[in-house]
């Protein structure tokens, strides 16, 4: 019997990672949604399901306007995906245990073949980036085999979400292990911070000072994090307005 | 096996008050509370026929499923999270929560509590029984009947006095099929 | 005493047991026979009719449709981001509510000996075993993969993974088998008497039937005792777990960070409103039993219509209190996201629908429950009762679908449109009734033990020139 206080965790294990979104030079052009699609294996709703707000991203790019048409000011694009948050809001109410904390990357985790499907996670997150498979999507012929096998594919009934790309970072992990070095800062990064033409979407170790998510946020100031009030403790600073 | 030397001697009475006052004239005659028993289609008191309290386990078999109960509840609350090899945590709760554990221990204690009461009524009556028992069917028409343990050789006597105290019907009891 | 006052004296008498059952006794025997013959009467061909119309209605709506749900996913259903409760959970809320009433008018009415329970105890306890049968039907037809329902259970497993006790759905859970089987026990105890009764003037399938329920049941001083300590016990103890019943559901919804459900008074609210609709159903109930069923119109009176719209009158009165309680200080209190669901409800698509639940939960019920002449007229209350059950239903149905609409990202807001939810949630309705309709050929619907018991605790009594109605304790 352990407590998780008592947990020792060695170096390479420890690790917090976080993302900077600087909504200024966000162009909004769903680069990130594409590649974040076909690096997790998520599925396509297809048209009837999107229309009905059961679309599966594990980011979307969020578009506000302010005033009435024809006097409309755009507001600049708002990417929201998972906040990886420190005191989340979706782990305690599952009653299976299919989304806990993880002590070794500090991130929400997700775990698909525990889910029963109560939904209770989604209801109870503030940022409202979970997505439940309502249906066995189809996956027509040729896409099939663009599946990337390093992520589970998940089937009917199951919640899913972003997971800042857990899979890379723990290819990362093991291949830094094997050489036996640290995982060097900019080694890899996530999807959608990798599909960014815009570069407006830094991820990183944030608990190192010298690593370009960090450098990015000093240099920007004063950041935003979403729903601070309700005490989540995201993981993911955005900019807007420097 | 011995020949019982006893008969009983199942009376119907239409009403409390004659019971109550049978009752009393068989004890004065020396028939002791222990060999009489009173079938009847209402809950009536012991007070009521003036009776000796009977004795009920099914308070005490209570007491005792509600802290099976708080056990089950304790052993869910405090010893599960610890059984799964590497600690779970969710968002920055307790590892064992304070407020959800009251939740657990209630609901298992009532839990218990409740089953065996029920189970309580089972072990106390010896319910479920399909056994041949001495029983007459006017009782639930509301008749009260008593049941005597009779020596062998007084039917006759005590007959004759149940009818006069009021007994619409005096026979000897047989066990038949409910 | 002049001949007219006497006259007078005796007709008042006449008229006290007219309309008191506990005043008006018959013989033990003649009221068996008549809880037996309304039990044992030839089923009409209206009865098939509905009957088989039900049946076709529970088989087709609830398990066929529940087929093609679990066969297709929760797709079917009209839940999306960001409702992704609908009225699954609305249904398993209002059954969880009606299931309440059988348990405040058997155990609390028993607890504080309100005698004018005693015809329609058990009435009441099936409903809240066959509601809970719903309840537990509706919340998992919800889960996107129920065929795994199992792990939610606390059972030794291969993966020493335990339930989780931080999660709301855990206590639910727990709650709910716990209350499921504590009142099908309480629903059972006082049966015993009445089906050994039964099984005395019974023949044939029925006489094997009735033998097995009593379970060799004489009615022997020490049975008595044992059975009368226990429903004793669970009279009293059934209460808290009642409460904490629909407290733990409302948890659900309040624990949640979200607008309009982080509140502290969802739990009193829940219950009072749960109460609200099962006291509602309960008056139907009965309406229906006495004008359907023979011999009842003896065992079910006006007094008793008369006492439940009395606890309907107060009730609604409380759960006006308590939704303008919450209603008030989440007004107050200035929060934007909550204003936003507020102007929602009231001003959104379903406005309508916040009005008439103010209308069916208080507006109307006041307006009829006042006039002791009206609340004891069983149309006149079975109207008031189906109407607040629509209102309660409503208000389930704002509390969860529509407030879910607004949340803290205006980018997801969209409105639910139910989907398979409609037919299914039918299905159980009929499912509750079919089991009703059954359970009243099956068991003593009124238990005559306990009429008996409380016609002998009753007598009138002169106090000077009135005559009053007193009761006894017998205990």
């Amino acid at each position: 019997m352990i407590r998780p206080e008592e947990i020792k965790m060695s170096a390479e294990e420890t690790g917090k990672w976080g993302m900077v979104i600087d909504q200024d030079i966000c162009t909004g052009c769903q680069a990130c949604v594409a590649a974040c699609a076909m690096e997790n294996n998520i599925s396509f709703v297809g048209e009837v399901d999107a229309g009905y707000g059961r679309s599966m991203h594990w980011i979307r790019i969020e578009r506000f306007w302010e005033g009435a048409y024809p006097e409309v000011k755009m507001t600049p694009n708002q990417p929201m995906l998972c906040q990886q948050c420190g005191h989340a809001t979706c782990e305690p109410v599952c009653p299976a245990f299919a989304t806990v904390h993880s002590q070794a990357e500090q991130l929400n985790l997700q775990v698909y073949n525990r889910c029963v499907g109560t939904r209770y996670c989604a209801n109870n997150c503030p940022y409202q980036v979970r997505a439940f498979n309502w249906r066995d999507y189809q996956r027509p012929e040729p896409l099939s085999n663009q599946l990337n096998p390093d992520v589970t594919v998940r089937r009917m009934g199951v919640m899913e979400k972003c997971t800042f790309c857990i899979q890379r970072i723990h290819k990362a992990q093991d291949k830094a292990k094997s050489e036996g070095r640290e995982v060097v800062d900019g080694e890899f990064t996530t999807a959608c911070a990798q599909a960014c033409p815009a570069n407006a979407i830094v991820f990183g170790r944030v608990d190192d000072p010298e690593s370009l998510v960090s450098q990015v946020a000093r240099a920007h100031g004063h950041g935003v994090k979403h729903l601070e009030e309700l005490g989540t403790l995201p993981n993911v600073t955005y900019f807007k307005g420097g | 096996m011995t020949e019982s030397k006893v008969v009983d001697l199942l009376a119907v009475f239409p009403d409390l008050e004659p019971a109550a006052n049978a009752i009393e004239y068989l004890r004065e005659i020396g028939v002791h509370d222990d060999c009489m028993n009173v079938i009847s289609g209402i809950p009536v008191t012991e007070a009521m026929l003036g009776r000796p309290a009977q004795w009920t386990n099914v308070p005490r078999i209570a007491m005792g499923g509600a802290l099976l109960g708080f056990g089950a509840g304790f052993f869910l609350a405090y010893i599960t999270p610890y059984v799964y090899p590497y600690p779970i945590q969710v968002s920055t709760q307790a590892f064992i929560p304070g407020p959800p554990t009251v939740v657990v221990l209630f609901e298992l204690t009532m839990l218990g509590m409740l089953l065996s009461t029920f189970l309580g009524v089972f072990l106390d009556s010896f319910f479920p029984n399909y056994r041949p028992m001495k029983y007459v069917t006017e009782v639930s028409n509301g008749k009260i009947a008593v049941l005597v343990e009779c020596p062998h050789g007084e039917e006759k006597k005590l007959t004759e006095a149940l009818k006069k105290m009021g007994a619409e019907s005096v026979q000897p009891a047989e066990a038949q099929h409910l | 005493m002049s001949d007219k006052k006497q006259h007078a004296a005796q007709s008042h008498e006449e008229h006290l047991r007219e309309k008191h059952l506990m005043l008006d006794p018959l013989p033990r025997g003649k009221m068996n026979d008549m809880v037996m013959e309304s039990m044992l009467e030839k089923p009409t061909w209206k009865f098939w009719v509905i009957f088989g119309f039900l049946a076709f209605v529970v088989v087709y709506f609830l398990f066929y449709k529940w087929g093609v749900l679990i066969a297709k996913g929760q797709g079917e259903a009209g839940v999306m981001r960001p409702d992704y409760w609908g009225i699954f959970l609305v249904n398993t809320v209002f059954w969880i509510g009606i299931s309440h009433a059988g348990t405040f008018i058997s155990a609390i009415l028993r607890v504080f000996r309100a005698e004018f329970r005693r015809p329609f105890t058990r009435a009441a306890e099936l409903m809240t075993t066959f509601g809970l049968v719903q309840a537990g039907f509706s919340i998992f037809m919800h889960m996107g993969r129920v065929w795994l329902a199992y792990w939610l259970m606390p059972y030794p497993n291969q993966r020493l993974l335990w339930p989780n006790l931080h999660s709301p759905l855990t206590w639910d859970l727990l709650a709910i088998t716990t209350y499921l089987l504590s009142s099908t026990m309480y629903l059972f105890l006082p049966l015993i008497p009445d089906v050994a009764m039964a099984r005395d003037r019974s023949t044939g399938w029925r006489k094997n039937l009735y033998k097995v329920l009593s379970l060799g049941f004489r009615g022997t001083e020490g049975e008595w005792t044992h059975l009368r300590n226990a429903m004793n016990i669970f009279a009293w103890a059934i209460i808290p777990v009642m409460f904490s019943v629909h407290t733990i559901v409302s948890w659900d919804f309040a624990a949640a960070t979200r607008p309009g459900w982080s509140s502290t008074i969802f739990g009193p609210y829940f219950i009072v409103g749960a109460l609200h609709s099962g006291m509602g159903a309960a008056a139907v109930v009965l309406a229906v039993i006495r004008s359907t069923m023979k011999n009842m119109k003896y065992f079910v009176r006006g007094e008793h219509f008369d006492a439940i719209g009395k606890l309907m009158l107060i009730i609604s009165m409380s759960w006006a209190y308590f939704f303008f309680n919450d209603y008030m200080v989440q007004w107050y209190g200035g929060d934007k996201w909550t204003q936003q669901l507020l102007h929602f409800h009231e001003a959104g698509p379903m406005g309508w629908m916040w009005f008439a639940m103010l209308i069916c939960n208080v507006a109307i019920p006041w307006a009829i429950l006042w006039n002791p002449k009206w609340r004891a007229t069983p149309w006149a209350i079975t109207i008031v009762g189906l109407v607040i059950n629509v209102g309660m239903w409503f208000e389930r149905y704002i509390i969860i679908p529509i407030s879910v609409t607004i949340n803290r990202m205006p980018f997801t807001w969209r409105l639910y449109e139910p989907g398979i939810e409609v037919p299914m949630g039918i299905g159980t309705v009929a499912l509750f009734i079919l089991l009703y309709m059954a359970a009243s050929k099956l068991i003593p619907l009124i238990p005559v033990w306990e009429v008996q018991e409380g016609q002998m605790a009753h007598e009138l009594k002169k106090f000077g020139r009135e005559t009053v109605v007193s009761v006894s304790e017998l205990e």
